[in-house]
């Protein structure tokens, strides 16, 4: 299923290194497009259309084991990122979770030194932090210890990599725990994140990208001992690997992590070749589950990513829609302050999963394919239709008619300081040093902060044009109700709302045209899943 | 904004407390307060930090849900914290994220039982606006009865978010178990019922500003690269003429509990059972000593370091993990220990290893060497916990809010190290006997298995 392309040739040379060339695509499935019934602008040009599929571009490599070091010497505190160019992409077919799972035993279950339970208490009176992140091409161990420690914890965060002890017990302990996250964390426990990851199923269907990072159900059963032993050795690979360390670090304690590490075999398994993924429109997934609530996610396949020069005026577009529970965003306005639809309503350019402790995204979560997507926190299920309706309308208006300048330069103002605050910490200024060797971006919020000081709405209208079509979303529901809802969506009828108190004129009519717009989804293409079901296997 | 109780929970989990030993090298609270009280009552914390242009402001009003004393008012404070958002005369609704937001500031809040907590996070170029816009809105909110209604709106999405896991649904019933009379007997987000009528409270909403938006129930705590000499200028200016005094209502007493008591909920969907055990515990506010061994308590019982986690998570392997929920109140509250359970059949097993762990301290049976690095553990986490400027401003509030001291997070870090083994045996058994005993269990139980709903 693809959506209606022309894609130019400016928009295509603009596709850094893609490497297919789009065929012009007759597609009589194509959705309408989200219009508003009343739209004001009048379309000024014909608008370049997207490629039929997002080409698997690789990222650049950095050379094994390159380093990046970010010494700070005001600070008692050492930081250690290695991020490994594995992620759940090198899963094998059934065995959907391996590397989360490897990755997990190996920071948690000992090493051939300590059991799991004496790598604890070796830990414990330092206070030291030594964390795995798994995404779909990325795997990040991370560890940050006083300096008081530095030589004992060295040795301990090396011997996790070097000399794990991937013990039966720990492994059994470790896979009940994930299947547990599938069975009761990710299908049950929070609607908004399992909207997320079902957007991530659909758009990614077929895909390396398709299944949750943490496994499915079947896939994390059928894995053994071997299979975690054999995976080790061929992803967490001195060619895999970038070393990072930050805070109170010198050449010597530099070189002196390299050399242990130069431990680790040479060379991994080969890359994974991922696929062109073919840029869906207007599917619609709805996973079915006894909830209070309705949270909708959508997206399509971007393609754009870092260093593209498309990349900073749509990231910028899309801050201005809603940056994650930032109050100044257009979705967070519109329909949260205004309307009282819910808790918030956000927008990334690309895949956005939250850094604990912070509404900043991850670092180190690159990845070769990437997608822009909204998310509407969970609604009253009344307001499920009109909400989506909504966050369209809003997105459609702004490719439309741009960004005006007041608002822009509101948003500059404010992305010139909040980028700031992404990089107030050693960990996530090493993330952004490393993600820049991967996307070919050194000094990526530095340069972005001078692209916006060049930027304008009309500069960052036709990027928008260029690369964001409402036309190409894709949506992911959760409710209670999913058929009542699917009955809904394929319908097309109005979705009224009502509200408790009284609204200015402005609003009410710009509900009606909200209420009645077409949404960008094919009634055909509509799937209800029991979320007992998803991610089984 | 706002709402930031997630968040909050995710600091607590990595960042708390913190003991200083005064190890040259690792105080582990290495920055300086410069503390002055206005004539009007409002303390004014100021704490200079390397963080090269970036401050973080951080206002904490000592109002949470214990202050909810009216019937069918529960949730309010929580509530409210979302109107501060809304404007005054001179900065109608809008103007702020307008003025903030052009600086770029991370602009926010959370409410707790017994605060409620305010912080904007971004550059020191943005002070002068903010601190006038700051002293503005606490002097003079002004909002809609239609903005209060439609913000109400967004409080029940928050609600309904949270409701999706287990965890609200539980602190719900525990609280609802032990507290018959005191505030802390319903959650911060209040009873639903009285959620869905918040639209009809405008007017209380007013009462409610007047009664606890006053400038000697405030802590101002600014964090950062700036000038002193200026700042104060500025906060003297903008806040000096803010002047309401904070009305007295009275929290009842809880009476004391005589006897265990149990609370049980069948949770409709697939999840993994659990098992609280709580106890009711002297609050940080009235006894700041048993504040300090509560913390190490947490650790001593349920950390990574303890038998229960060797036996139930590692060894046994019966439960996904062990923890607690405690967390420092201004009143006597709850001392927990929580397990999430692999299996149904584990529960006792679960919860009588967990006793035989809190009987053998209060027998006076305390491995020292492990109160030790528990010690440790505190002063190195407090170091790795102090980040960023906002880190800082969020403990130091906190902590001030809780105890009504501005330097309460010092004295916190500083009691922990001088807890001694007999004390956190005395404090055991003194507390965590059966006659304090709340036993909250969670089974999940699916419609097809005749559960409720």
């Amino acid at each position: 299923m693809k959506t209606r392309a022309l894609m130019s040739l400016t928009a295509l040379l603009g596709l850094a290194g893609c490497a297919t060339t789009p065929k012009p695509p007759p597609d009589e499935n194509a959705p309408p497009p989200a219009v508003p019934a009343q739209a004001a602008a009048p379309e000024p040009a014909p608008r370049p259309a997207r490629p039929e599929a997002v080409p698997a571009t690789p990222l650049r490599q950095p050379k094994p084991m390159e380093q990046v070091v970010l010494a700070r010497p005001d600070s008692p505190i050492v930081s250690f990122r290695l991020v490994f160019h594995t992620g759940s992409v090198d899963d094998p077919k059934g065995k959907e979770g391996l590397t989360a799972l490897t990755a997990q035993l190996m920071a948690e279950g000992g090493t051939q030194k300590l059991t799991a339970s004496q790598l604890l208490e070796a830990l414990y009176p330092m206070a030291a932090e030594l964390d795995v992140f798994v995404d779909k091409e990325f795997t990040t161990f991370s560890g940050r210890v006083h300096k008081d420690f530095l030589t004992r914890f060295q040795d301990i965060f090396t011997d996790v990599l070097l000399a794990p002890r991937l013990d039966a017990a720990e492994l059994e302990r470790l896979r009940a725990n994930a299947i547990s996250d599938v069975e009761n964390g990710l299908r049950s426990a929070n609607d908004e994140a399992l909207g997320k990851v079902a957007l991530d199923a659909l758009l990614y269907q077929g895909h390396p990208y398709a299944h949750f990072t943490g496994g499915t159900v079947q896939g994390l059963k059928a894995i053994t001992l071997d299979d975690v032993k054999a995976h080790a050795q061929h992803v967490f690979t001195q060619d895999r690997l970038v070393i990072g360390l930050a805070g109170a670090v010198d050449d010597a304690l530099a070189q002196a992590l390299s050399s242990r590490l130069s431990a680790l075999p040479a060379k991994g398994a080969p890359r994974v070749e991922l696929p062109a993924v073919p840029t869906t429109a207007g599917r619609t997934v709805i996973i079915q589950k006894p909830t209070l609530s309705t949270a909708v996610s959508m997206g399509f396949v971007s393609t754009i990513r870092r260093g593209d020069p498309d990349f900073f005026p749509v990231a910028f577009a899309m801050s201005n829609l809603g940056e994650h529970r930032q109050s100044i965003g257009v979705l967070f306005t519109e329909l949260r302050e205004k309307r009282g639809l819910n808790y918030g309503d956000y927008a990334y350019a690309e895949h956005f999963i939250e850094s604990p402790g912070t509404t900043y995204n991850r670092t180190n979560i690159a990845r070769t394919q990437q997608d822009l997507s909204l998310w509407i926190r969970p609604v009253v299920p009344t307001n499920g239709v009109f909400a989506t309706r909504g966050a369209v309308f809003f997105l459609d208006q702004m490719v439309k008619e741009g960004i005006p300048q007041e608002r822009f330069e509101l948003m500059r103002g404010f992305l010139q300081g909040y980028t700031r605050l992404w990089e107030q910490t050693d960990q996530r200024r090493l993330g952004y040093a490393i993600d820049g060797l991967f996307y070919g971006t050194p000094d990526f919020l530095e340069q972005y902060r001078q692209a916006m000081s060049k930027m304008t709405p009309q500069s960052v209208q036709e990027a928008l044009r260029r690369r964001v079509q409402p036309e190409a979303l894709n949506f992911a529901f959760v409710t209670e109700d999913a058929e009542g809802l699917a009955q809904a969506l394929r319908s097309g009828a109005p979705s009224p709302i009502t509200y408790a108190s009284p609204k200015p004129e402005e609003l009410l009519t710009q509900d009606q045209s909200i209420s009645s717009s077409k949404l960008p989804l094919r009634p055909e293409a509509i799937q209800v899943i029991p979320a007992q079901q998803f991610m089984e296997k | 904004m706002r709402r930031l109780l997630p968040l909050l929970l995710l600091l607590l989990g990595t960042a708390l407390p913190a003991a200083a030993a005064p190890a040259p090298a690792s105080n582990a609270f290495p920055y300086t307060l410069h503390t002055d009280t206005l004539p009007n009552g409002l303390t004014v914390v100021r704490v200079p930090y390397p963080s090269r242009g970036i401050i973080a402001y951080v206002t904490v009003v000592r109002v949470g849900s214990r202050n909810e004393v009216e019937p069918g008012r529960t949730g309010f404070a929580h509530f409210f914290e979302h109107m501060m958002f809304k404007g005054t005369k001179t900065h109608p609704e809008g103007d702020r994220e307008r003025i903030l937001g052009n600086f770029g500031y991370d602009d926010n809040a959370f409410t707790t039982d017994d605060i409620t907590l305010y912080y904007s996070y971004g550059p020191t170029a943005g002070l002068p606006q903010l601190i006038e816009i700051e002293a503005d809105r606490f002097r003079n909110l002004e909002y809609s009865e239609p903005s209060f209604q439609t913000e109400a709106l967004a409080v029940l999405g928050e609600y309904h978010k949270n409701a999706a896991a287990p965890f609200l649904k539980m602190e719900e019933e525990l609280n609802a178990a032990a507290f018959t009379r005191h505030t802390y007997q319903h959650t911060t987000m209040g009873f639903y019922k009285d959620i869905q009528a918040m639209p009809q409270a405008y007017d209380y909403s007013r009462t409610f500003f007047e009664r606890w938006y006053t400038p000697d129930n405030t802590l101002l705590f600014i964090i950062g690269d700036f000038d002193d000499a200026k700042v104060m200028e500025l906060v003297r200016q903008h806040y000096g003429p803010w002047d309401r005094k904070a009305a007295q209502v009275s929290v009842p007493a809880e009476p004391p509990q005589k006897g265990p008591r149990t609370a049980h909920i069948d949770w409709p969907q697939p999840t993994q059972p659990r098992q609280v055990i709580a106890w009711r515990t002297p609050g940080a506010g009235t006894s700041p000593a048993d504040a300090a061994i509560q913390t190490l308590l947490v650790d001593y019982l349920a950390g990574p370091t303890s038998p229960a986690y060797k036996t139930l998570v590692l060894d046994k392997q019966l439960v996904e993990s062990i923890g607690s929920d405690y967390s420092e109140h201004r009143d006597p509250h709850l001392f927990t220990l929580t397990a999430t359970l692999k299996d149904e059949r584990h529960r006792d097993t679960v919860r009588k290893t967990l006793l035989q762990e809190v009987s053998r301290l209060a027998a006076g049976r305390v491995d020292a060497a492990r109160l030790k690095a528990i010690q440790d553990h505190a002063r190195y986490g407090a170091l790795m916990a102090l980040e960023t400027p906002r880190d800082v401003g969020i403990q130091l509030g906190w902590y001030a809010g809780v105890t009504g001291s501005p330097d309460g997070f010092q004295r916190h870090l500083q009691s922990l190290p001088k807890v001694t083994p007999a004390q956190l045996s005395d404090f055991t058994k003194r507390y965590l006997t059966a006659n304090k005993l709340i036993l909250l269990s969670l089974t999940p139980k699916t419609d097809a298995q005749g559960g409720t709903k």
